[in-house]
């Protein structure tokens, strides 16, 4: 079963590509933030530089850390759902539920401990590079040196191989507990089903978000800048929230018109609806947190100006910006590795098509069509997500419910995802319409 | 040639590969078909008849020579090709090809739809029942028995009208009562309804069925039987393989 594990992770490039992409930045990312936990740790540390850091470190790292326990589990789970039919074939010659339950997780233990190797000097220079940022706007004790310890060590291996192996764990279970029959029938379409977990770990952000939100509003009413650290955090949990509920969302997308490849892309957001809800999670994610956390800075910074700025709000505001980059570049990578290895396991469909009579420009309508979908879709739950932050820090921070927003950065994200999204798409799926059509549904 | 003429082949040849490591899958074939014809070509394992039909039907380009396709020549972009082979071709799978998103009536309505053409409904009906699947219109090809997705198929070639269809070894994934089923359904359709057929098979059954029969080896045609038997098409084949042998091939 290992040698199958193995030769399987060389034979499925685009989807082992991806997962090992989201391991690796993700150990590089938590990694970054538990080094600056290590370096406040270290000796001859002074107060003030020790709690910028453990701010920095602990709290942003904490929410990073989410974000890729979240990444990491989402794409482990699309890999073992794009198996379907290996692991039902496998089943049909006779693998026990045991055997395929360790081939997956042996496949998975493989591409960690793979991905974490390289991510330990990344996230070394990505550490280094943030405390001298610190260091350079005098947040930070010039003579304090970079450390990287136990801590970024220990998060960054700990949490992507549990959360890699968790939810690779949770999949198997299900793929391998199903019947044959069932299975194979299953490996045709993928559908994500909305499984009793994914609501209530949905409801439990909801909650998070909304306790953040309420608090925001009430502790942190009057407190000034301060009022973030609830804010902060709310649009986060609001938009996994709503990505656990994203297979619901996708089967009941509208999509009016069109003509016959509108009519197909209908059926497709009904029955692919696990690859699509994939790729929908990190561009709710990425608006939501993105624009969420940006216009509570701008709010402040508003509201701030022409007084006085405090040591810890410059802190938080440099914070807020280099967060909020190093998130969205994550999510970019996530976003982009989902379209692609889910694009590139649609080679034969694409074939089908064009048997069936579907010219290439149609078949790339189609997933034009898909995307403008999801697009759409993430951008209108992304927004909801965003407001779950802004209204409330709105409120705490000057009063009103109803802000006046510059939309230009709200703009600018949403232009930003659609082309990502669009161009990930279209170019993976022209590279699949390239194989030739016979060699194609022959595989 | 003819205004009956569905198929013809002017000297098409295929070779696979560059350089040293070139393979001739076909060396030069000519042949026409008649319209309203069955035909089945056989030969061994490597002979290159799924090689002729993909040349044939607009799937592969030939390294040399001319298709027609209902008098005319295959030609164009990729995207030509397939406006074209919607409307004048069809085809036949062994591994079904069917869309397992889309139900048994969408997968058979899709090349008309595709084509941007209005769904005949009667049309559709009549294939439908013609091939004995009116009652599941609304199941997915995975909730059906592999004989009934090679109906559907059919029904999805079919229902276009087009000049020829072309059968990929139609039955190698059926059972026996199945494969039988689907091979009348082709007699019916050309016998009745005046469809050009060719099927690619190894099978001697399934080339019993046709009006003739073709045989390739080392991509040429080498015989030929007309009104074939089982026994005959069976006969044919081992000498084939000796004659084969003989050669040192």
């Amino acid at each position: 079963m290992f040698v199958l594990a193995l030769s399987s992770l060389r034979h499925r490039t685009a989807a082992f590509t991806a997962g090992f992409l989201a391991l690796f930045l993700g150990a590089a990312l938590v990694m970054t933030f538990g080094s600056l936990v290590d370096t406040a740790l270290g000796p001859g540390v002074d107060p003030v530089s020790e709690e910028v850091l453990a701010i920095m470190g602990g709290v942003v790292g904490g929410w990073s850390l989410l974000l890729v326990v979240f990444a990491v589990a989402s794409t482990t789970t699309l890999g073992v759902h794009q198996r379907a039919r290996e692991i039902a074939l496998l089943k049909s010659a006779g693998a026990t539920p045991g055997q395929l339950t360790w081939m997956i997780l042996a496949e998975v233990l493989v591409l960690a401990l793979v991905a974490v190797v390289p991510a330990v000097p990344l996230g070394m220079l990505a550490g280094r590079t943030l405390l001298g940022l610190l260091q350079d706007s005098g947040q930070v004790g010039a003579g304090i040196h970079h450390a990287f310890g136990p801590v970024a060590l220990g998060q960054g291996i700990g949490v992507t191989l549990c959360s890699a192996v968790g939810a690779a764990l949770i999949t198997a279970r299900r793929a391998v507990r199903t019947r044959v029959t069932e299975s194979l029938l299953n490996a045709a379409a993928p559908r994500a089903r909305l499984t009793r977990r994914r609501v209530a770990f949905g409801l439990l952000f909801f909650a998070g978000a909304v306790n953040q939100a309420v608090l925001t509003v009430t502790v942190g009413r009057g407190t000034g800048f301060q009022a973030q650290q609830y804010a902060g955090s709310a649009d986060i949990l609001f938009a996994i929230g709503l990505a656990c509920f994203a297979p619901a969302i996708v089967r009941r997308l509208p999509l009016p018109g069109f003509g016959v490849v509108g009519a197909v892309t209908r059926q497709n957001l009904r029955s692919r609806s696990a690859p699509l809800a994939a790729a929908l999670t990190p561009i709710v994610l990425f608006i939501g947190v993105g624009v969420g956390t940006l216009y509570m800075q701008s709010l402040d910074n508003r509201a701030s100006a022409g007084r006085p700025v405090g040591a810890d709000q410059h802190i938080i505001e440099t914070l807020n910006y280099v967060v909020t980059g190093m998130i969205a570049l994550f999510l970019c990578i996530m976003l982009i590795n989902t379209l692609v290895a889910s694009t590139a396991e649609r080679t034969r469909e694409f074939a089908q098509y064009r048997l069936a009579g579907a010219t290439s420009g149609q078949v790339l309508s189609m997933v034009a069509l898909e995307s403008l979908a999801i697009t759409v879709a993430g951008t209108v739950l992304g927004t909801v997500a965003s407001l779950v932050t802004i209204l409330p820090f709105a409120y705490a921070r000057t009063g009103t419910w109803t802000p006046d927003l510059d939309p230009g950065t709200y703009l600018a994200a949403v232009g930003f995802t659609a082309v990502l999204t669009f161009a990930t798409a279209l170019l993976t799926a022209r590279r699949s319409l390239s194989v030739p059509t016979t060699a194609a549904v022959t595989v | 040639m003819t205004d009956t003429e569905a198929l013809r082949l002017d000297g098409v040849r295929k070779v696979h590969g560059t350089g040293d490591n070139q393979v001739i899958a076909l060396a030069e074939v000519s042949l026409s078909l008649a319209a309203g014809t069955f035909t089945a070509v056989m030969g061994p394992s490597g002979s290159g008849k799924s090689t002729l039909l993909q040349c044939a039907a607009g799937l592969e380009r030939p390294t040399a020579g001319r298709v027609f396709v209902a008098g005319r020549e295959l030609a164009g972009s990729e995207t030509e090709l397939t406006r074209f082979r919607r409307e004048h071709v069809g085809f036949v799978f062994q591994q079904f090809n069917l869309l397992p998103a889309l139900t048994v009536l969408q997968n058979v309505t899709l090349p008309v739809r595709l084509a941007g053409k209005r769904v005949d409904a009667r049309r559709v009906a009549e294939v439908l029942d013609q091939v004995g699947l009116g009652d599941r219109l609304t199941h997915r090809p995975q909730e059906l028995s592999g004989g009934q997705q090679q109906r559907v198929a059919i029904a999805r070639a079919l229902v276009t009208s087009p000049s020829v269809i072309f059968a990929d070894e139609p039955t190698g994934a059926l059972d026996i009562r199945s494969a039988r089923a689907v091979l009348k359904l082709f007699q019916q359709s050309v016998r009745v309804y005046g469809q050009t057929l060719v099927l690619v098979t190894h099978d001697p059954i399934a080339a019993a069925h046709a009006d003739s029969v073709l045989f390739l080896a080392d991509g040429r045609i080498v015989g030929h039987l007309v009104a074939p038997t089982a026994e005959a098409v069976a006969e044919r084949l081992t000498h084939l393989g000796e004659d084969l042998a003989g050669k040192g091939v």
